[in-house]
C-alpha cells in the first residue's frame, strides 16, 4: 500500500483523517482560481452540475460544510476572477472538501472526460463534443466571472482559450476519483509561474 | 490459498495474483505476497512481470500523471529503470487528440529491445485510474513505497513556457540596446571649434528707466 494519505470519501473515515502534514497547506488565490474553474468545467459538462454538487457533498459527508447551493457558492466566490469576489482565504478543511468534491464529480463524469480526450473516437464527433463543452463553459464564464480580468479574457480568447480549456479537462481526467485527490491538491498548491 | 484481484477501466485491465502474508498479520483476503501480475492494454501486448516491475510502473506512471495535472509533462524514470515514461513531442502544433505519451519498458532478458507503447490522454488516464485502484485497495498490501505528491517549484513550472518564448524578452532587450548604441555611435561628435575671436569690449548701456 502506498504511503500516501487520501482524504476519505465518507463521514466516518473523515474523522480518522490524520492531521495535515504541512502547516501551510492552504491554497493560494491562484489555486482557488483554478479549483473554481475546474468546478465550472464540471458544470459545463453536466447541465445539472450545481445540484449534483450539493448532492455529492452530502454523500461525501460534507453536508455540514455545504448544506445548500448558497454555502457552496460562497466558498467558490474566493476565486479572484469571480464577479462577486470575496477576500480572504479558505481554511484547509474547506479547500480539502472542495477538492474531494471535485474529484468525486470528475469520477462521475469520467466517461465524458475520456471521450473528449480519446484519439480513437471519430474526429468530427470529438470536435462537436469539444465545441459543445466550450460553448457551455464560455456561457458560464461570461455569466459568473469578471470580464475585465486578464485571466477571464484569456479563457474566452479564441487563440488561447481552447488550450486552457483542454488543460482543465486533462486536470479533471487525471485527478478523478479518490486516487486523484493528492495529485490535484498538490497541483493546486503549485508555486505561481 | 491463492488470491486473484482484477482492476478494470475501459482500455486497461490489471490482474494481480498473490497470497496473504500471514507473518505480517494480514487477513485471509489480503494479498501481501505478489506471485504474478498481468496488465492488458487495448491495442498493446499484455505486460507481466515481477513485483519490482510493478513497483517501477507505479513509480513512473503516477508521478508522470502528477505533472500532467499541472500541464507540465516531464520524462519519468531514469535510464537504468525498467520503466520509463515520457511525453511525445509533436511538430504539428494543435489540440487534436493524439498519442502523446510513451511508456518504455526494458526487459530483464538480455539482448531484448525495449518495448515502447504510446498512449493518448484517455488511455493514460485509464491506466492511472487502474493503478490508483490498486494502490488504494485495502485488500492489496504490497508495501510499495511511492513518493508523496508535492507542489511544483516555480522553476519546474517555468519550463512549460517554450524556450523560444522565454528567451524572447532578454534577446529583444539586448537587440534594442545594441541598436540604440549603434545609432548613438553614428551621431557625429562635435568638432573642436576654433578659439572664438575676442569679443568686443563691453560698453556700458544706459540703465533702463521705467516709463512714466
Amino acid at each position: 500500500m502506498a504511503d500516501v494519505t487520501i482524504t476519505a470519501p465518507n463521514a466516518e473515515a473523515a474523522v480518522e483523517q490524520p492531521p495535515p502534514p504541512r502547516p501551510s497547506a492552504r491554497l493560494s488565490r491562484r489555486g482557488l482560481e483554478r479549483l473554481d474553474l475546474m468546478l465550472l468545467s464540471v458544470e459545463a459538462l453536466d447541465l445539472n452540475g450545481g445540484e449534483a454538487m450539493v448532492w455529492m457533498a452530502n454523500q461525501l459527508g460534507f453536508g455540514s460544510l455545504f448544506p445548500n447551493r448558497v454555502e457552496l457558492w460562497k466558498r467558490r466566490c474566493y476565486n479572484p476572477l469571480r464577479l462577486a469576489c470575496r477576500r480572504g482565504v479558505l481554511s484547509e478543511a474547506e479547500t480539502d472538501a472542495l477538492i474531494s468534491l471535485l474529484c468525486a464529480m470528475a469520477d462521475r463524469l469520467y466517461p465524458m472526460l475520456r471521450q473528449l480526450l480519446s484519439a480513437s473516437e471519430p474526429e468530427p464527433v470529438t470536435q462537436q463534443r469539444w465545441q459543445l463543452f466550450r460553448t457551455r463553459l464560455d456561457e458560464l464564464v461570461r455569466e459568473r466571472l469578471n470580464p475585465r480580468r486578464g485571466g477571464v479574457q484569456k479563457l474566452l480568447d479564441h487563440q488561447e482559450g481552447p488550450r486552457l480549456q483542454r488543460q482543465l479537462v486533462q486536470g479533471l481526467a487525471f485527478g478523478s476519483g479518490r486516487g486523484g485527490f493528492d495529485r490535484l491538491k498538490a497541483s493546486l498548491m503549485d508555486a505561481a509561474a | 490459498m491463492k488470491l486473484s484481484y482484477r482492476f478494470e477501466q475501459t482500455s486497461c485491465r490489471l490482474r494481480i495474483d498473490g497470497l496473504p502474508d500471514l507473518s505480517a498479520g494480514h487477513g485471509p483476503e489480503v494479498i501481501g505476497i505478489l506471485s504474478a501480475w498481468e496488465l492488458d492494454l487495448a491495442g498493446h501486448p499484455t505486460l507481466e512481470g515481477k513485483r519490482d516491475h510493478l513497483q517501477a510502473l507505479l513509480a513512473a506512471v503516477l508521478p508522470y500523471a502528477r505533472h500532467l495535472v499541472s500541464s507540465v509533462p516531464r520524462p519519468m524514470g531514469g535510464a537504468t529503470d525498467p520503466v520509463q515514461m515520457e511525453p511525445i513531442s509533436s511538430t504539428r502544433a494543435g489540440l487534436r487528440n493524439r498519442p502523446a505519451h510513451r511508456l518504455r519498458l526494458h526487459s530483464s532478458q538480455p539482448d531484448t529491445q525495449p518495448l515502447e507503447l504510446s498512449f493518448d490522454d484517455a488511455e493514460l488516464a485509464d491506466l492511472v485510474r487502474c493503478l490508483d485502484q490498486l494502490r488504494l485497495d485495502p485488500r492489496v498490501q504490497l508495501g510499495f513505497s511511492l513518493p508523496p505528491d508535492r507542489p511544483l517549484q516555480r522553476r519546474e513550472i517555468l519550463e512549460r513556457v517554450p524556450l523560444r518564448q522565454r528567451l524572447a524578452p532578454p534577446v529583444a532587450g539586448l537587440a534594442a540596446l545594441a541598436i540604440t548604441a549603434a545609432l548613438g555611435l553614428m551621431v557625429p561628435l562635435p568638432r573642436p571649434t576654433a578659439t572664438p575671436a575676442a569679443s568686443p569690449a563691453a560698453t556700458p548701456t544706459s540703465p533702463l528707466t521705467p516709463p512714466r
